[in-house]
């Protein structure tokens, strides 16, 4: 699926509109089902987009100067990763720091950055999330396995108007000299939104 | 369809993530499942699949995964004569202009 | 309108609940849903905050019980059949305003309780905040979702504390930053 609450509707990509095409022909002279489809696809899935979103912080952390650009800039600096699906009116990347802890959330519905975090789980668009993250972000992370300390500030950003949020997280220890795929391995979609950290898989290293 | 996986999971170059295949949007999916799931089918052996994705690779190393392997799957329709050119030019415009949304 | 869609910092709605290696595809109805959806308002039978507003007005116990392509079916039968399926065609304002607040100002959100459309959740109406960044212009979903103009306002992130919002027995060092337009704020002393 993409965009769920983009501003404006747009034409598929050409390799959409391929794709669409040919599945819609094979469907049609019955020598395929799309649930034939789904099947195979559910039996493979797995994210997509959250790649997008984990190159940028990966590069994020390699590239200081980079890193700079994505805070003031984040649809420029992803153009420089040839990341350029949008469909977003604005995107905002908030880092986090020993200081500071950021959550996103979508109190009224469910908005949700697509274009580089791919489709939201289902959590984040469900009543429990959406209703208590605002109120006791603390407790909603560490239901989720994340403990925060005392000794830092946690911001909660509800996407309430048409601009789109992702968190860049720390860097976590442990991933010295590490190159961009490695380190955009460890960097999922739920690092992204704010309710889990980046971790070194044990035994790696 | 554990002989499906493994002879996909041959395949070199599939995007994978933590060793899971990645699509970074839902055509590629589709693209994904349609040829598996016309060869589960038995509509073609998997190699005449294959071979023709090696190919598409080979000539254009610079295309993205995914472009390829909508092409070789294309071409292996095509060729066995399961659809026309014209077909296809004129569903995918018809899916273009936004005059048809939906698959069926 | 103050619809049970407007949750944030309700209480009752229970634990989180975490779905390992959910599916990303959707049952093939969905997928139509989405289709169907993108090809309405590419037509301009509705547009975006029409569209959200529809979600709100479902009855309450159906927005709590649907799932979330469920509530987007239920949206679209509803519009096709308030709309007739027929696109209007009207000529409505379209008027910008310029910007009234800078980064740093203090603001207090107006307490708007409209039974139509509108972004400004209930838990942060007539709050105390401070605009860290001005966005935009973006269309005033307030009006633009019943037709009434296509004007546009400058959007303000602004941060409220959460003793602000919740009071005393908030959660120590949190806060709340929210997207708001500018006819929901007005300029604060304090």
């Amino acid at each position: 699926m993409s965009d769920d609450h983009g501003h404006h509707p747009h034409a598929p990509s050409d390799l959409e509109a391929r794709t669409l095409a040919l599945e819609s022909l094979l469907v049609e002279k019955g020598l395929l089902t799309s649930e034939a489809v789904d099947a195979v696809v559910t039996s493979f899935e797995q994210d997509i987009g959250p790649l997008r979103g984990a190159r940028a912080v990966a590069r994020a952390w390699l590239d200081p100067d980079f890193k700079a650009r994505l805070l003031a800039a984040p649809k420029d600096a992803l153009t420089e990763l040839g990341i350029s699906e949008h469909q977003v009116e604005e995107l905002v990347v908030v880092e986090n720091t020993p200081a500071v802890h950021n959550v996103i959330v979508c109190t009224l519905c469910s908005c949700y950055p697509w274009a580089v975090l791919g489709l939201p789980p289902t959590w984040y668009k469900s009543a429990p999330y959406r209703s208590r993250v605002v109120i006791e972000p603390r407790a909603v992370l560490r239901e989720m396995g994340l403990e925060l300390p005392d000794d830092l500030d946690v911001r909660v950003w509800d996407s309430s108007a048409d601009i789109r949020y992702l968190v860049l997280p720390e860097r976590p220890e442990g991933t010295d000299g590490w190159d961009a795929e490695q380190l955009a391995s460890i960097v999922t979609r739920d690092t992204m939104i704010g309710v889990a950290k980046p971790t070194v898989p044990a035994g790696v290293g | 369809m554990s002989e499906v996986d493994r002879r996909v999971a041959d395949l070199d170059g599939l995007p994978r993530k933590n060793g899971e295949l990645v699509f970074e949007a839902p055509w590629q999916g589709r693209a994904f499942g349609m040829a598996v799931a016309l060869h589960e089918l038995g509509a073609y052996d998997w190699d005449e699949f294959r071979q023709r994705l090696v190919a598409e690779i080979g000539q254009h190393a610079d295309e993205e995964y995914y472009a390829s392997w909508l092409d070789a799957f294309e071409q292996l329709l095509l060729q066995r004569g399961t659809l026309t050119p014209d077909e296809i030019g004129r569903r995918t415009r018809e899916f273009s202009s936004l005059e048809r949304t939906e698959v069926f | 309108m103050n619809g049970v869609h407007d949750m944030g910092g309700t209480h009752g709605h229970g634990q989180i609940v975490v779905e390992e290696d959910e599916p990303v595809f959707h049952e093939r109805w969905e997928g139509r849903v989405y289709g169907i959806n993108r090809g309405a308002r590419a037509a301009g039978l509705y547009n975006l905050d029409e569209f959200r507003h529809a979600q709100e007005r479902l009855p309450p116990v159906q927005y709590l019980t649907s799932s979330y392509y469920q509530r987007w079916l239920a949206a679209i039968e509803a519009l096709v059949r308030e709309t007739r399926a027929e696109v209007r065609d009207e000529a409505l304002p379209e008027r910008q305003v310029e910007a009234s607040f800078v980064p740093g100002d203090r603001v207090v959100t107006r307490n708007l309780n409209p039974s139509g459309h509108t972004r400004l959740p209930r838990y942060a109406r007539g709050k105390r905040g401070v605009v860290e960044s001005v966005h935009g212009p973006f269309l005033l979903p307030d009006t633009n979702a019943h037709h009434r103009s296509l004007d546009r306002e400058p959007v303000y992130t602004v941060r409220f504390e959460a003793r602000e919002l919740w009071g005393d027995a908030a959660e120590p060092r949190q806060t709340v930053s929210i997207d708001l337009w500018q006819s929901y704020l007005e300029g604060s002393a304090t």
